[in-house]
């Protein structure tokens, strides 16, 4: 009787080594299931990166339903399907993820944040401002929010509520945001100035100044207002200040400096002003400035020989487009009719010239703006430098 | 299969030769509604499979039926896209 004790032993540790192979086998199996997701993967990715997108979102279908549990799997898809504009599959799969349970905090705020990109996506800005400003609330993934919740005001053009959110952005971020918020406040005194609203508009520049002290677009919008007043003198300071403060937008502050300078009959100072600016800067407008004011003053002889010299020095057609303007009147007969032709010739030549280009994104345009349109940076638009333009 | 595990199993199916040739005496054995006779090596080797197989279909139970709740569960939120 006594191997009956061994019997009754044995069973249990046959038991325990059966359970045991039985789970290795398990394992073994689960991580060829892995491998097999993972090489899809893969190939999702690979389809992403050479731009095939539908051929990836397929893969991705495919990986999300094979394992339900990953939740970055689900993010990429959704990313996918609103990069490709199908924001309501979008929508869709990023509420179908926060609504999941057992999602961990972090991954759901992540989900929450591209469901609100989807909202703004689809042009529902007050879904993506409640859910944007709930995310700031809890101070999850703050910065982003913010960043949303800037461009949504910017749309809606709610310059307060922008520039609130961006010193919060700074403050939370340590990053200079002030330039951005000068020119909210720039947009907040121009709309007062149309508003007829002046000590308004005059403090909005002050406090513009407060942000940004060479901001160029508050010294121009300065000396609009004080020559709008008549205080020429003053305004040509403003002026001066703005091109000194960015040369580049040389061609949008000379004509109303100019004209200031005419109003507060200032020429001397302009002639100097603008003799300085040659050495300074490679556009034609200061040479085309002078030129106007050397005939005003010494006769249309003096003022050909300043142009031609200029031209040799920086070559350009609205140069050569005066130079033309100016000879015409000396030539007869047939040289006369080529010469129309020409000037037809530039005048066409420089209608079709894009004459600002954002430094950003590249997108050009034939009107200032100081925001771009395509990329929303603000204050990147400048005006082209080259022989068709400046 | 590998080598070794071969060299394993044949070492192991020896033993059971040799044991249950060592160990052929019978026995009985009374289970309470019946009684019978066997082989002392066959008793040990009948055990040990026993054991074995019952553990391996334990384990094979508790996951499959682990897997088809999730499953099920899954479906119950379907994906929408
Ligand atoms: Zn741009």
């Amino acid at each position: 009787m006594n191997h009956l004790y061994v019997l009754a032993a044995l069973i249990p540790v046959a038991f325990v080594l059966g359970w045991w192979a039985s789970r290795q086998i398990g394992v073994r199996r689960s991580g060829a299931e892995v491998s097999e997701l993972s090489s899809d993967y893969f190939r999702g990715l690979n389809y992403l990166l050479n731009e095939e997108q539908d051929k990836a979102i397929e893969v991705f279908l495919k990986l999300a339903e094979y394992n339900r549990d990953t939740v970055e799997t689900h993010l990429a898809l959704g990313n996918l399907f609103r990069r490709r504009g199908e924001v309501d599959r979008a929508i869709r799969l990023h509420q179908h993820l926060v609504s999941r349970p057992g999602l961990t905090d972090a991954m759901k705020t992540v989900a929450l944040l591209e469901l609100g990109e989807d909202y703004m996506r689809a042009g529902l800005l007050d879904r993506a401002e409640a859910l944007f400003s709930d995310l700031v609330a809890m101070d999850a993934h703050a910065p982003s929010a913010l960043r949303h919740l800037i461009a949504i005001y910017q749309h809606e053009r709610d310059w307060h509520k922008a520039i609130e959110h961006a010193r919060r952005l700074e403050v939370m971020t340590g990053e200079e945001e002030a330039p951005m918020i000068a020119q909210f406040y720039c947009e907040l005194a121009e709309r007062s100035r149309q508003h007829g609203a002046r000590a308004e508009a005059r403090d909005y520049l002050r406090q513009a100044f407060e942000c940004q002290p060479d901001c160029v677009r508050a010294f121009m919008l300065t000396g609009r207002l004080l020559s709008e007043d008549g205080q020429h003198a003053e305004a040509v300071t403003a002026y001066e200040a703005a091109i000194n403060a960015d040369i580049a937008f040389t061609p949008d502050i000379l004509p109303p400096l100019l004209n200031s300078y005419a109003r507060s009959q200032q020429m001397e100072r302009a002639e100097g002003f603008l003799r300085d600016m040659l050495g300074r800067y490679h556009g034609v407008s200061p040479v085309l400035a002078l030129t106007h004011l050397y005939r005003q003053r010494d006769g249309e002889r003096a003022a050909v020989d300043f142009l031609t010299a200029q031209l040799r020095l920086r070559p350009s057609v609205r140069g050569l487009m005066a130079l033309i303007d100016a000879t015409m009147d000396k030539i007869e007969g047939e040289a006369r009719e080529n010469f129309l032709i020409l000037r037809d010739l530039t005048r066409k030549l420089l209608e079709g010239q894009a004459m600002y280009r954002c430094s950003r994104c590249g997108f050009g345009a034939k009107a200032h703006h100081w925001q771009c349109p395509s990329c929303k940076n603000w204050s990147t638009i400048r005006p082209i430098h080259g022989v068709a333009s400046e | 299969m590998r080598p070794l595990a071969i060299v394993i199993l044949v070492i192991f199916v020896a033993a059971g030769i040799v044991l249950g040739a060592l160990n052929a005496d019978l026995v009985d054995y009374d289970l309470a509604f019946f009684r019978m006779q066997l082989p002392k090596g066959a008793a040990l080797l009948g055990a040990m499979v026993i054991g074995w197989l019952l553990g391996g279909l334990t384990a094979w139970v508790g996951v499959s039926t682990r897997q088809r709740r999730q499953l099920r569960a899954d479906q119950k939120s379907p994906l929408t896209p």
